[in-house]
């Protein structure tokens, strides 16, 4: 209700006087006088005041201070209403399934906040599982794959092309468009080209394809292949399939070039498989190797034969000469490096397996034969629970590219491979990808692919996904989302079933899927909801009754026809033979966008940001070519040419390689041609050239007996005479026979059982009498660990003493507990100039060490001097073998690196941690320089900044959402190290208090340990007289890192056990 | 006044009256400069320019514009430290020791010597500053009351003793230097006729009357002040050296540091102050007060701690072999035969044999070759520091580590500043101070001028 009342404040405004008026307008004058205090001229001759003065500088200051400060911005929106099951600050963790078409695991998801920040191995369920421990066995690529969800060049919604190239455009238009395009593909083939799917549910949708569509094919692709395998068992067994293997059974393994530890097969099920029978005693397994390029597994084998490439089917040969007894044709030479493993083969029939890494057809039915001839089906292979992944069929895609350049392909439908970027012949794929008249990509990315495709339909990320995935035969998985979709994506099934004609979303299509299957396997369907919720909880599902008991099998492959395909492989003309491979960290080439897996070191060669030629040392000295790489010693640049097909990449030495092989990474050079496809893929290198990282080396692949082929026979390398700056962690090779530092021994000495024999305490002479002789001399020696130079701090048996012991030979070398300990501690990624110079900021790093042919012994006995001693240590020997040895923070209960901080910034808890307080800390470095470990790491630049932003996740708003909320990100100019993942003890510390217990043994697990799903890790309370850390700390095995310094670390190592023969090891 | 023995070489030469001293020494002062001052002058402060834009631009960017690594620390920082506090090292010890021992040739060379010291400390102490990752939190080595709960300083780190032992010398250095200073300003006050320049001098001189009361309390404070020098000497460099000697790296942890680097300190230092007087005495034209006897005795010095230097190298080569302790053992190996041979091999010729040729008397006192040993022993004592520090670092314990160092574009020019800003500091004192003790050079005119000396010697014959 308005009022037309009016009020005045005396008579003269009742009755509008105009002095009263103006006097108004006056009462607040809207202009400073300025211009009229200045114009006065008595103004100019008058000084100001004091008081003015004073004024004018406090305006100033305080005006300046204002406008130097920052408004907060506050962008945390809060809950309006709470959802149930997020509590701020509480992580919940889902169990999913990754799969990317290669590795398979069951996994566990931690989100915060409703934000998936880090994944572990599932404990409880799945093939990865190591039932021992319990610990879900992943490698680095899986627990890194949460940072992929974050990259900001992931597609944010469906793609055309148009005349411009790709532009964005929508979904409905998508339906519509792709929708007609298939109805005009009508009576021509409709492909749908996948990785090998391995579930069920996918097969059902392009099933409902098929029913609107006819035409509808489906092509399954491996991006590495093996063929090789699976049609030997068609051809052994009559099953084309790739089995599944059972290491635990396994007393004996011989590979011959199957990097099972690293990316052959299965590797989330045989690593720890593997790990499990290298446990020193009489179950240990024997492992040979016969490979040309030091691969992962060849590094922890007990035996390891270098062999050319042409030289690896004559391995099989022999071995089948030698098991057969009859004849194969084998060089002599071959029959006998191939004696030793033979006779263990034959020693251990029915507990051994023979893995070959071959793609040929001929050399896997051989490997068939063998295996048959040792009884291995049925114990270490499993033919009836076979895996259901790599039926990729590379005769499909040959057929496939032939027809699209005839133009019989009417559209083609391209899900979870690149093989623009991958096939052999990547370039007749594109030029045939051209004339099919309806392109359509799922990738999540504008990548090699997608971006010639006519449309772009972006799949989710994984993470946002429902799927099931059914890896062996009776074992179901499930994959659920842990987030809701980032951007306007829809997962490639669902687009299926809406072109399909179905609105039906993907989630209640696999729902029925199952309960449809279920009831046609007569399982109990009024019991579905409860079984599907707890499929989905677990992410596992191995219903009961359906087991494929392993049986053996009989071999039905024609020996002789696969003899003379395994002959075929002759040494070729060129100088050198050329291995193929994928790295621990990039894998085929999908993940080469994730920067924490491109930081990743290379187990080996421990080089980051690049591929490279691997070549032997004695090669590199005789083409005259750069040996010793570092910060300032760039890698000579050579050019390796196979046919018609050349590469250009640096060169670098990688001992154990076979003289005269050569081996270059696959997975590189993603985006050559400027595609999106992702953020670490392309970084501007040294030049200032935005360019990808390495490159991509498939063109080199070839096609042989109808399979891709890694192995190329033929190749020549020349030496461009260029340079060029590679990025390594570790540029020393060998441990300079530092026995304190690696403690190493062979089993029979382990079983000799005189622990003084492989691991002898450093000891000190003392002025009394020890050993009761009556005399004090030499011989009276105490151990140095009852020594103390300083008073001990007062952890022992007071409270929790948290503590890390490491196996040597449970550590296989893979790497993952450094991308777990990136994503659990927010570690920044530095990019490839910041680890030239030495200054990644890995917390826990994997320190590689060779074998060199001088010892301290050896020296002596050939009278060398110290200084041709050291210099000869330096050099690994030709064939070496490899420790590797996982260092993070020691937590020193004597650190050195706590008494010389200026400021008390790194100090020591009542827990046994070395604690590090970056509040604290002014950056003076002492405690880096003091520490004997070198663990310590400083924060040369601001890594949170845009000079690091290619790189660094955390530079941009979607990346940084991987962080770790309850771990700091560390500012320029000050240390950090490895925390023993202090706000795991934290919360399990709460937890327990909570709950009213004490602190349970294996409650609490750091991301390393949690990520080994060997076991080499094992975190726990070494104050728990009955916690499985302090009985491996005082293990006979165990020992301390540079014990006889006396800084009594909380990490203890437990040595190295080779199951060599005496006269194998080579210290004798 | 007593007499001195006419074998004893004078050390002031030619006939000087008080008068003369005077004018010799505060002329240059109320003169325009000579022309050399100009061109020093403007090399050193472009230099030490470049030097500020380097700093600025190290404190910008982060520490990572230096060359340094996960497993080198410390580097060209640090060796330029412990180099600038040893060269800081001869003006106390020429000022103070020499005092106590009643050395007159120190009177010529204590002034500029002690104002080597002071801008050498100040060089020194920039680094330990600047090569903090956080330069802003600098304050927080003090052990200052403060609300951050109840954070102290850690008294067990060598760094703090550092900032103790640095901070202490500094002050007394530069309170010896000024009290030493007081007489010579009332002097150029006296004596300079611009208002300006008198009342300056004037507040500079403290009212210093010249009257015996203010001589007697002028020559107590002295001698007290170096009787608290005189220990400070000998502790810095010890208090330096255990930021090695305490640590736990191979090369670093060795007992026989302290008083090996406080020779090396006093070496260097002397070294420097040749460096600078043998410049000083040409451009300023003070032959008569700074003589080849001076530049003798500076000599001399080199050659007791030159070899007390190398005495102590090879002691700790001995040591290494001798522990049998192998990171030991090959932390010296490598020193030697390892990547960095090349800076230890100039450090043993530089400081080892070089300084051996001082034996011989033609040349210690040729002035030409002392300049030139000069230089060579600062660049040798450069690389002891290098050597230690780095060739110590770069390859300890565990070989998975070992790495290089390079230093980049910012290590060379931050260091290079520093002798800009030194050398500009050092011009600057070079023309507005007494660059003598002039008051100090007369009390031994009498006794030690030739002129006098020879008169002397004629009274005895008749």
């Amino acid at each position: 209700m308005s009022s037309t009342k009016r009020y005045w404040k005396d008579l003269g405004e009742l009755h509008q006087q105009p002095a009263v008026i103006k006097g108004r307008e006056n009462e607040f004058p809207q202009d400073l006088a300025i211009d009229q205090v200045l114009g006065d001229a008595s103004f100019n001759g008058a000084s100001t005041g004091r008081r003015d003065f004073l004024k004018f500088l406090g305006f100033g200051l305080g005006a300046a201070t204002l406008a130097a400060c920052e408004t907060p911005v506050i962008k945390s929106i809060p809950y309006v209403n709470k959802p149930e099951d997020i509590t701020p600050g509480v992580a919940n963790w889902y169990a999913s399934t990754f799969y990317d078409g290669e590795d398979l695991a069951s996994i566990l998801v931690k989100t915060r906040e409703g934000r998936p920040i880090h994944i572990k191995g599932n404990p409880r369920f799945g093939l990865n599982r190591n039932p021992a421990l319990p610990k879900g066995s992943i490698n680095a690529r899986i627990n890194s794959s949460v940072l992929s969800l974050y990259d900001n060049e992931r597609l944010k919604e469906p793609m055309m092309k148009g005349t411009e190239g790709m532009a964005a455009a929508k979904w409905s238009d998508a339906d519509i468009a792709i929708g007609k395009g298939l109805a005009a593909a009508a009576g021509k083939r409709i492909v749908i080209l996948t990785n090998t799917l391995a579930s069920s549910s996918s097969v059902a949708a392009i099933e409902q394809l098929r029913t609107k569509h006819p035409t509808v094919e489906h092509v399954q692709m491996d991006t590495i292949s093996y063929n090789g395998v699976t049609n030997a068992n068609l051809k052994s067994f009559g099953k084309r399939v790739f089995p599944s293997y059972d290491l635990t059974k396994a007393d004996v393994v011989v590979s011959v070039d199957a990097d099972f530890l690293s990316n052959w097969g299965n590797t989330t099920e045989s690593t720890w498989q593997y790990a499990s029978r290298r446990q020193p005693g009489k179950g240990m397994n024997r492992h040979f190797q016969f490979e040309a390029r030091m691969s992962l597994s060849g590094a922890n084998a007990d035996v390891r034969v270098p062999m050319k490439v042409s030289e690896l089917p004559q391995v099989i040969l022999a071995l089948h000469a030698h098991i057969s007894g009859s004849d194969s044709g084998a060089d002599a030479a071959v029959m006998k490096a191939t004696e030793h493993a033979a006779k263990a083969l034959m020693a251990a029939k029915g507990r051994s397996v023979v893995l070959a890494g071959s793609n040929n057809e001929g050399v896997q039915v051989l490997v068939n034969s063998i295996n048959s001839m040792l009884g291995n089906y049925g114990s270490t292979i499993d033919l009836e629970g076979h895996s259901y992944l790599r039926q990729g069929d590379d005769a499909a895609i040959a057929q496939l590219v032939k027809e699209m350049d005839a133009g019989t392909v009417g559209a083609l439908l391209i899900a979870g491979v690149n093989p623009a970027y991958s096939l052999p012949n990547a370039e007749q794929f594109k030029a045939g990808l051209a004339k099919v008249p309806l392109t359509v990509s799922f990738s999540g990315y504008a990548d090699e692919t997608a971006s010639l495709c006519n449309w772009i339909c972006p799949d989710h990320h994984y993470l946002e996904s429902w799927n099931d995935f059914m890896p062996k035969a009776g074992h179901y998985t499930l994959a659920q989302p842990v987030i809701s979709p980032l951007f306007s994506t829809r997962q490639w099934q669902e687009s299926l079933l809406r072109w399909s004609g179905s609105y039906t979303a993907y989630y209640s299509f696999i729902r029925e899927n199952w309960q449809r299957n279920m009831a046609a396997h007569g399982g109990l369907t009024e019991m579905f909801a409860d079984t599907w919720n707890q499929a989905v909880h677990d992410g596992v599902y191995e219903p009961a009754g359906m087991s494929f008991p392993a049986s053996g099998v009989t071999f039905a492959g024609d020996v002789n026809a696969a003899m003379g395909m395994a002959k075929a492989a002759k040494a070729g003309e060129g100088e050198f033979e050329l291995a193929l491979y994928t790295t621990e960290a990039i894998g085929s080439g999908q993940h080469a966008n994730n920067p924490w897996l491109q930081e990743m070191p290379d187990p080996l060669t421990k080089i980051t940001w690049d591929n490279y030629v691997c070549m032997a040392p004695a090669d590199i000295e005789r083409m005259g070519l750069n040996m010793y790489l570092g910060e300032q010693a760039p890698a000579s640049v050579v050019t390796v040419k196979a046919g018609d097909r050349e590469i250009t990449l640096p060169v670098v030495p990688t001992p154990g390689q076979r003289v005269g092989t050569i081996a270059i990474a696959l997975g590189y050079g993603r985006g050559a041609n400027g595609e999106k496809v992702g953020k670490a893929a392309c970084v501007t290198d040294h030049n200032g050239v935005f360019n990808p990282v390495g490159q991509n080396a498939y063109p080199l692949t070839g096609t042989a007996d109808g399979a891709v082929n890694y192995d190329v026979l033929n190749v020549s390398v020349t030496a461009t005479g260029e340079t060029y700056p590679v990025a390594i962690t570790q540029t020393h090779l060998t441990d300079m026979d530092r026995h304190s530092v690696v403690k190493e021994t062979n089993l029979a000495t382990f079983l000799g059982g005189d622990k003084r024999a492989y691991n002898h305490p450093h000891e000190l002479a003392v002025h009394e009498d020890v050993n009761g002789d009556g005399v004090i001399n030499a011989l009276d020696k105490k151990p140095v660990a009852e020594f103390d130079l300083w008073e001990e701090h007062p952890v022992e048996g007071v409270g929790h003493r948290w503590g890390l012991s490491i196996d040597l030979n449970g550590c296989i070398g893979c790497g993952a507990c450094i991308t777990a300990c990136n994503s659990e501690n927010n570690i920044s990624v530095v990019g490839k100039d910041e680890v030239r110079r030495s200054r990644e900021m890995h917390w826990l790093r994997l320190d590689r060490y060779y074998s060199s042919a001088t010892t301290k012994e050896s020296a002596k006995q050939d009278g060398l001097g110290k200084i041709d001693m050291y210099l000869k240590m330096e050099v690994p020997e030709e064939s070496p073998t490899v420790v590797f040895m996982p260092v993070m923070c020691q937590h020193c209960n004597h650190a050195p690196c706590e008494t010389v901080c200026p400021v008390a910034a790194t100090t020591h808890s009542n827990e046994g941690l070395n604690q590090m307080a970056y509040n604290r800390c002014i950056g003076t470095r002492y405690c880096a320089n003091n520490c004997p470990y070198k663990v310590r790491r400083f924060n040369w630049f601001n890594y949170v900044s845009e000079q690091f932003s290619e790189v660094n996740p955390a530079w941009d708003d979607l990346g940084r959402m991987v962080l770790n909320p309850d771990v700091t990100v560390r500012a320029r100019g000050v240390i950090e190290k490895c925390s023993m993942c202090v706000q795991q003890i934290q919360a399990g510390k709460l937890e327990a208090k909570q709950a009213g217990t004490p602190v349970q043994d294996g409650a609490i697990e750091t991301a390393c340990s949690a990520a080994c799903g060997t076991g080499a890790i094992v975190f726990g309370d070494l104050n728990d007289k009955k916690s499985k850390v302090l009985g491996l700390a005082t293990s006979d095995r165990s020992y301390h890192m540079l014990e006889e310094i006396g800084v009594k670390p909380n990490v203890n190592y437990l040595v190295k056990v080779r199951n060599t023969e005496e006269a194998a090891a080579h210290h004798a | 006044m007593h007499s001195e023995a006419a074998i004893r070489e004078p050390l002031i030469l030619g006939h000087k009256t008080y008068h003369d001293i005077t004018n010799d020494i505060v002329g240059p002062i109320e003169n325009k400069a000579p022309r050399g001052w100009y061109i020093l002058f403007t090399i050193s402060a472009l230099i030490a320019l470049y030097g500020v834009g380097c700093i600025l631009y190290l404190i910008s960017k982060g520490i990572g514009t230096w060359g340094l690594n996960k497993t080198v620390d410390w580097a060209w920082d640090i060796t330029n430290f412990v180099w600038w506090v040893g060269i800081g090292h001869a003006g106390t010890l020429i000022s103070a020791v020499l005092l106590l021992f009643r050395q007159k040739w120190r009177m010529a060379i204590n002034r500029s010597a002690e104002a080597m010291t002071i801008f050498a400390v100040i060089m020194a102490g920039t680094f330990p500053m600047i090569h903090m990752g956080r330069i802003w939190m600098a304050y927080w080595v003090f052990p200052l009351p403060n609300q951050f709960g109840s954070l102290w300083v850690n008294f067990n780190s060598p760094l703090l003793w550092d900032v103790f032992a640095i901070s202490t010398y500094f002050s007394v250095s530069l309170v010896f230097w000024y009290i030493g200073l007081i007489p010579d300003f009332a002097t150029i006050r006296d004596k300079v006729t611009r208002p300006g320049m008198k009342k300056v001098y004037g507040i500079l001189s403290f009212g210093w009357t010249g009257n015996a009361k203010a001589w007697t309390r002028f020559e107590e404070v002295s001698l007290v002040l170096a009787g608290i020098a005189t220990p400070l000497v000998f502790s810095v460099h010890s208090v330096v050296s255990m930021d090695f000697a305490t640590s736990v790296i191979p090369g670093w942890h060795t007992t026989i540091f302290p008083p090996y680097f406080v020779s090396g300190a006093v070496f260097s230092g002397f070294a420097m102050v040749q460096t600078l007087l043998l410049v000083l005495r040409k451009v300023m034209h003070m032959e008569a007060y700074i003589t080849k006897k001076h530049v003798e005795y500076m000599n001399i010095v080199i050659i007791v701690t030159g070899s007390i230097v190398g005495v102590a190298y090879i002691t700790e080569l001995f040591i290494s072999w001798y522990s049998g302790v192998e990171y030991e053992s090959y932390a010296f190996i490598n020193r030697a035969t390892g990547p960095y041979w090349w800076a230890y091999a100039t450090m043993m010729t530089c400081n080892v044999v070089s300084p051996q040729l001082f034996w011989s008397k033609k040349l210690r006192t040729n002035l030409a070759f002392t300049f030139f040993m000069s230089i060579v022993v600062n660049t040798g004592m450069w690389f002891e520091r290098f050597v230690i520090i780095v060739t110590s670092l770069h390859r300890d314990y565990l070989p998975s580590s070992w790495t290089m160092f390079h230093p980049t574009w910012v290590d060379v020019g931050v260091f290079l500043g520093t002798i800009g800003i030194f050398f500009t500091l050092y011009l600057l004192f070079a023309r507005f101070f007494p660059v003598l003790a002039l008051n100090e050079v007369k009390s031994i005119l009498k006794v030690s001028g030739e002129s006098y000396k020879k008169e002397a010697a004629n009274h005895q014959h008749h």
